[in-house]
């Protein structure tokens, strides 16, 4: 089932105040996200990933275009109680408690105080705050605030959370932590849309990617479709001779690493089997051969140079 | 509830800003002043002369004051009121704090008539306070219990209600604190004023008749603090009001500037 679906969906700004130069933050973007699923979206600055969320959300209006959130146009704001929302940057009034916070924005989601205590209890500890419930959220540090951050998004058990940079400022071991969180989320069936630009932490626990470039969809599908694996493979082997390898340096553009390995890639498996049969007309002994696989940062890169 | 929780939140942020704070030290500043004066041996002896003269005299006094107190509401209560609830708005729209409140379940229309209306209470509270204590210390001197001033704090609340909305407007456009308080500042305490003299001061200088047009026409539009200072004086003196028209059209002036905002904030992107 699909909780997010959009269609030809636009959006143009001014590029200032009265002037009539427009500028297209989204043009005709489509896609879905299905139930369940951790969904990421990447693109480099600019590329009008904030603005999708905020027309996702109703913070920015649409120019074009279909919104359905659970099945329903979003002009139907019903949809806002089912969802948790965590901004970029996002600044709770300085003057309230870490607790405060919680309390007021549960409240807006429709909770009532019995609901809005228990489930602050329950996330305050989940975030590893519950110390610091009673202080002033200005005495709080970048880390901190994200956590707090996290906890206001989960606070109404919402179905579908949309969660913007939610590792930015927060230490290594803090943003494993937030992976743990949002993995046992997904495992409550929740539906998470993630916009963060760590690609290894996107890697790490999206199932599916869309990638933003200028305002328009330039790939989307599952993770692992995505940094399919290429024709670079990792050679292991005994060591070579100088000739050998300077036979396979200028003959085969190998990248030597060492006297027994090296990198090859292949065009196609013919190449590949032509480079065995060398090897072994040489008497290397070959110990391993790896594909390597793209990251999703080199495959991000690499569309992104080429799209510019 | 969740509008509730707003208007609650517009009380919140006035007191972590200490807006309550300042208020209630200024309106208890005044108080002390005023109970020093009343007990001052030359004003004693005034009440006990008016005393004398009969209870037509006693009103007279008490209403002297009431008058007097008044004018000092005018001036320094709405001033410090404008300064204070002008961050309300601009606050609100900060980049981050807009967002999550947005993306709640809560029209836009009610967000800002949350803030409208705990503006307003919030002010009502505060002259409540203090002509509330002004009017219990001067009726338990006098025995006078003139029940018209207490009135004023309606009309003071309007008078404050009225700007607010154009606050309220002006924020939301220039996301801008100080141009709030310019704003209202400068329509309070020079515009409405000079309009409101406009045939004494100004169609004496200015004979031109499409002059005197567009004059009279800011005057009918804008809203009419000064009117309704001179009403309130009017009811406490006892004197007849010669029209109300400047209270429905401050009224509506009112509900003007709130629906241009609800409008303005619906369409606006954040």
């Amino acid at each position: 089932m699909n909780i997010i679906s959009t269609k030809n969906l636009s959006k143009e700004y001014s590029s200032k105040s009265f002037s009539k130069e427009k500028i297209l933050a989204l043009n005709n973007f489509s896609f879905e996200v299905e139930s369940g699923e951790i969904f990421g979206i990447l693109g480099p600055n600019g590329a009008g990933k904030t603005t999708l969320i905020k027309i996702l959300l109703g913070i920015t209006h649409r120019t074009k275009g279909e919104i359905k959130i659970f099945d329903k146009e979003i002009s139907d704001e019903s949809y806002k109680k089912k969802i948790g929302y965590l901004p970029e940057n996002h600044k709770f009034p300085s003057y309230l408690t870490g607790e405060q916070v919680l309390t007021f924005f549960g409240k807006l989601s429709g909770m009532n105080n019995n609901d809005v205590k228990n489930k602050s209890d329950e996330y305050l500890k989940l975030v590893d705050m519950e110390k610091w419930r009673s202080t002033k959220i200005k005495k709080y540090s970048k880390g901190m605030l994200q956590r707090l951050g996290l906890a206001q998004s989960m606070l109404n058990s919402p179905e579908l959370i949309f969660l913007d940079e939610p590792t930015d400022g927060v230490d290594p071991i803090g943003r494993k932590e937030i992976r743990d969180i949002l993995c046992s989320l997904k495992k409550e069936g929740k539906t998470i849309f993630l916009n963060s630009h760590l690609l290894s932490e996107v890697e790490l626990i999206c199932d599916k990617v869309a990638i933003l470039n200028k305002g328009t969809l330039v790939k989307s599908g599952r993770v692992e479709d995505i940094t399919a694996l290429s024709n670079n493979y990792k050679f292991s082997t005994s060591e070579i001779e100088e000739r050998t390898l300077n036979e396979l340096l200028n003959n085969y553009k190998a990248t030597i690493n060492a006297r027994n390995e090296f990198s090859y890639s292949a065009g196609n498996v013919e190449n590949l089997n032509q480079l065995i049969d060398f090897l072994r007309e040489n008497n290397v002994l070959i110990h391993s051969i790896v594909q390597e696989k793209d990251t999703l940062e080199n495959m991000f890169i690499n569309l992104i140079e080429s799209q510019n | 509830m969740i509008f509730l929780t707003l208007l609650f939140s517009t009380f919140r942020e006035a007191v972590a800003k200490k807006i309550f704070l300042g208020f209630f030290a200024i309106a208890t500043i005044i108080i002390l002043v005023f109970l020093f004066l009343i007990n001052v041996d030359s004003v004693e002896g005034m009440v006990d002369m008016m005393e004398f003269s009969g209870e037509e005299g006693v009103k007279q006094l008490v209403i002297g004051f009431e008058v007097a107190m008044i004018n000092i509401s005018y001036l320094l209560i709405i001033t410090f009121c404008f300064i204070s609830v002008s961050s309300f708005i601009p606050s609100m729209l900060e980049k981050g704090n807009i967002d999550l409140l947005l993306s709640k379940p809560v029209s836009r229309t009610k967000i800002i008539l949350a803030k409208f209306l705990g503006g307003v209470l919030l002010i009502f509270l505060s002259l409540c306070y203090l002509i509330g204590f002004v009017w219990l210390i001067l009726s338990l001197k006098s025995g006078f219990w003139h029940f018209p001033f207490l009135y004023s704090i309606l009309w003071l609340t309007l008078s404050f209600a009225v700007i607010y909305a154009l606050i309220i407007l002006v924020g939301l456009v220039s996301q801008s604190t100080i141009l709030s308080i310019i704003i209202s500042f400068f329509l309070v305490f020079i515009v409405c004023p000079i309009l409101y003299v406009r045939e004494e001061a100004i169609f004496s200088l200015v004979s031109n008749s499409g002059a005197q047009f567009v004059i009279n026409f800011l005057y009918n539009v804008l809203p009419k603090p000064s009117d309704i200072n001179n009403i309130t004086m009017n009811m406490i003196t006892g004197e007849p009001v010669k029209s109300y028209m400047p209270v429905y059209s401050s009224l509506l002036f009112m509900l003007a500037a709130l629906s241009v905002s609800i409008i303005y904030f619906k369409k606006k992107d954040y």
